[in-house]
């Protein structure tokens, strides 16, 4: 059975505030990248594939399972990977501790196998020569680290992962990325980020969020393929483009809502094509007030 | 006969072995805990190191082992259930439950319950059975006061700290536990020092999780209160029962919800009981003996 999951017309709410509205989605095995701004319901979605929160509104379901059931909360948790946006560690415990002490939450009681898999997650993430290092005394990107290697623990059929990059240096997200590869042969692999060109990189699905809705879901390509024309190289900011900024080279980077004609046209990369489409929409408001 | 046995299903076994696992590396974090080896450290000293000949009444010694296994060990287990809270996010989607981690945690609670049983056996041999320091209790009724002032409340301590570090935010809380129920265990014998009799300051002075059964006036006089020893033990196990049920409540899925308040529910009701014959129960007024 290919490993699925289903969310239909799902919503939440927290108080007033809007966080989800309507969305439809069904995810199979692959990289499915999520980009939005602050505050677009990003996290959010991903705690409710995470089963970490109840939707308000609207079913999900995880590999064929009602995470609102709590037997198959249960099955779908034996079968997920999380990595959360924020998380603290306990005082005193190494990088090894804590991902076997999670490994045992996941139900690995045979110490021998635990201590394995335990091994082999912190070698992909590279923290293999660190392992018995405190996880205090460790920097943000090998804290970042400890996070994932749980997540990897038994190559869960799912994979959440809320903004995994952040702090881990290029080299070490191209292993991520190989990592991530690897395990999206068989297993759904959501991944949130601010970092457009891991998505670029990984994904070959987008889905882009915003004010808690599902404002572009399709392949990278075509959201790119959106963007070309109408994004250019010149010697000033051109006041009729969308956005424009000063490049390395000295030269402006512009992006329009329409594409141009006599202009130095460049490729767009999935930024621009991002930007694009956040443009059509007004700024500054995170969340949608809930009607009342 | 043919007798059809239900397959045990290999995620019941999976369950067991790691609520064993659990339990066993809780165990290992609470012995090492800096707090609770203090109290160990302590307790030694005062029972095995310091044994005092000259003990008139029970109560001058007996609360060391309560304060130390019962009270430090309550901010050991507070401490332990609290240090996973910041790692929640990663830990609350594991399929080990918030309710079947509770449990592993309030099984350390049986390290300080034979540290307190192997006081009580110190207790006996430095403090014979039948002494004076006893008060007028049977020796058996004088072996259920010293098990209700040293063992018990070495294990209900632990448990309340499991109960308290699931449900309170507050970091310092099982400090304020702690002092209030010194606090209380004190004051709560005020009335008793004066008006011994009414039934009103017997239940008061039983209405605690440790009580005195015996006051002596400058070394002379022994007083022996009223309040049934037996049955306040049977109240502390209470108490503890319901420590435990507390802490298994918190993350209880619907089903286990009910299941858990329905206990507690027939737990209440047996420590009321318990509470009313302990205060019945015992001597009608108190013994003086000079």
């Amino acid at each position: 059975m290919t490993a699925s999951i289903s969310l239909s017309g799902v919503g939440r709410t927290f108080g007033a505030t809007r966080a989800l509205a309507d969305v439809d989605l069904d995810l199979e095995p692959g990289v499915i990248g999520l980009l939005g701004p602050n505050g677009a319901g990003k996290t959010t979605l991903l705690r409710l594939l995470a089963t970490a929160l109840p939707p308000s509104q609207g079913t999900v379901r995880v590999l064929g399972r009602d995470p609102q059931v709590p037997a198959e909360r249960t099955e779908i948790r034996r079968r997920l990977g999380y990595l959360p946006q924020e998380v603290g560690f306990p005082r005193g415990f190494t990088a090894f501790a804590f991902v076997d002490y999670i490994a045992l939450l996941k139900e690995w009681p045979q110490p021998d196998a635990r201590h394995a898999e335990v091994r082999r997650v912190l070698d992909q993430v590279g923290l293999a020569d660190v392992a018995t290092k405190r996880i205090r005394a460790m920097s943000g990107g090998q804290r970042r680290r400890v996070v994932l290697a749980q997540a990897l623990l038994g190559s869960p059929p799912v994979l959440i992962l809320d903004e995994p990059t952040t702090g881990v240096d290029p080299e070490q997200r191209v292993t991520l990325r190989t990592v991530l590869a690897e395990i999206a042969r068989t297993s759904i692999v959501v991944l949130s980020t601010h970092q457009t060109e891991d998505v670029a990189a990984l994904c070959e699905r987008v889905i882009v969020l915003d004010r808690g809705r599902v404002r572009y879901d399709g392949q990278v390509t075509e959201l790119v393929r959106q963007a070309a024309g109408r994004v250019w190289l010149a010697d000033q900011p051109d006041p009729t483009a969308r956005v424009s900024w000063r490049t390395g080279t000295g030269r402006y980077r512009n992006v329009a809502a329409h594409a141009r004609d006599g202009v130095e046209h460049v490729e767009p990369s999935l930024e621009d094509a991002y930007l694009l489409l956040r443009g059509d929409l007004p700024h500054g408001k995170p969340a949608e007030e809930v009607a009342s | 006969m043919t007798t059809t046995l239900a397959p045990t299903r290999p995620e019941d076994v999976a369950g067991r072995t790691t609520f064993a696992a659990l339990a066993a590396r809780a165990l290992r974090r609470f012995v090492v805990n800096p707090v609770f080896l203090f109290a160990v450290v302590f307790t030694a000293w005062t029972t095995w190191g310091n044994p005092s000949t000259s003990v008139t009444d029970i109560n001058s010694v007996n609360w060391y082992p309560a304060i130390s296994l019962g009270g430090f060990g309550m901010m050991a287990t507070f401490w332990l259930t609290r240090s996973m809270r910041d790692s929640e996010p990663v830990v609350g989607v594991t399929p080990t439950g918030l309710p079947v981690r509770s449990a592993a945690l309030c099984t350390v609670a049986v390290v300080p319950f034979l540290c307190g049983v192997l006081t009580l056996l110190a207790f006996l041999h430095y403090h014979p059975l039948n002494a004076r320091v006893y008060g007028a209790f049977s020796p058996p009724a004088q072996v259920a006061v010293l098990v209700g002032q040293i063992v018990l409340p070495s294990l209900g301590g632990p448990l309340l700290g499991v109960a308290l570090g699931r449900w309170v935010r507050f970091p310092g809380a099982a400090l304020v536990a702690f002092l209030f129920l010194f606090g209380w265990g004190n004051l709560s014998t005020v009335p008793s020092l004066t008006h011994p009799d009414p039934t009103a300051s017997t239940a008061l002075r039983m209405f605690a999780p440790f009580t005195h059964f015996t006051f002596t006036n400058n070394g002379t006089e022994m007083t022996t209160w009223p309040g049934s020893p037996w049955f306040f033990l049977g109240w502390q196990l209470a108490l503890c029962a319901t420590a435990v049920l507390v802490a298994l409540l918190r993350g209880a899925h619907s089903r286990q919800r009910t299941r858990i308040v329905r206990t507690l529910q027939i737990v209440l009701v047996v420590a009321a009981i318990m509470f009313v014959l302990a205060v019945g129960g015992g001597f009608t007024h108190a013994v003086r003996a000079r």
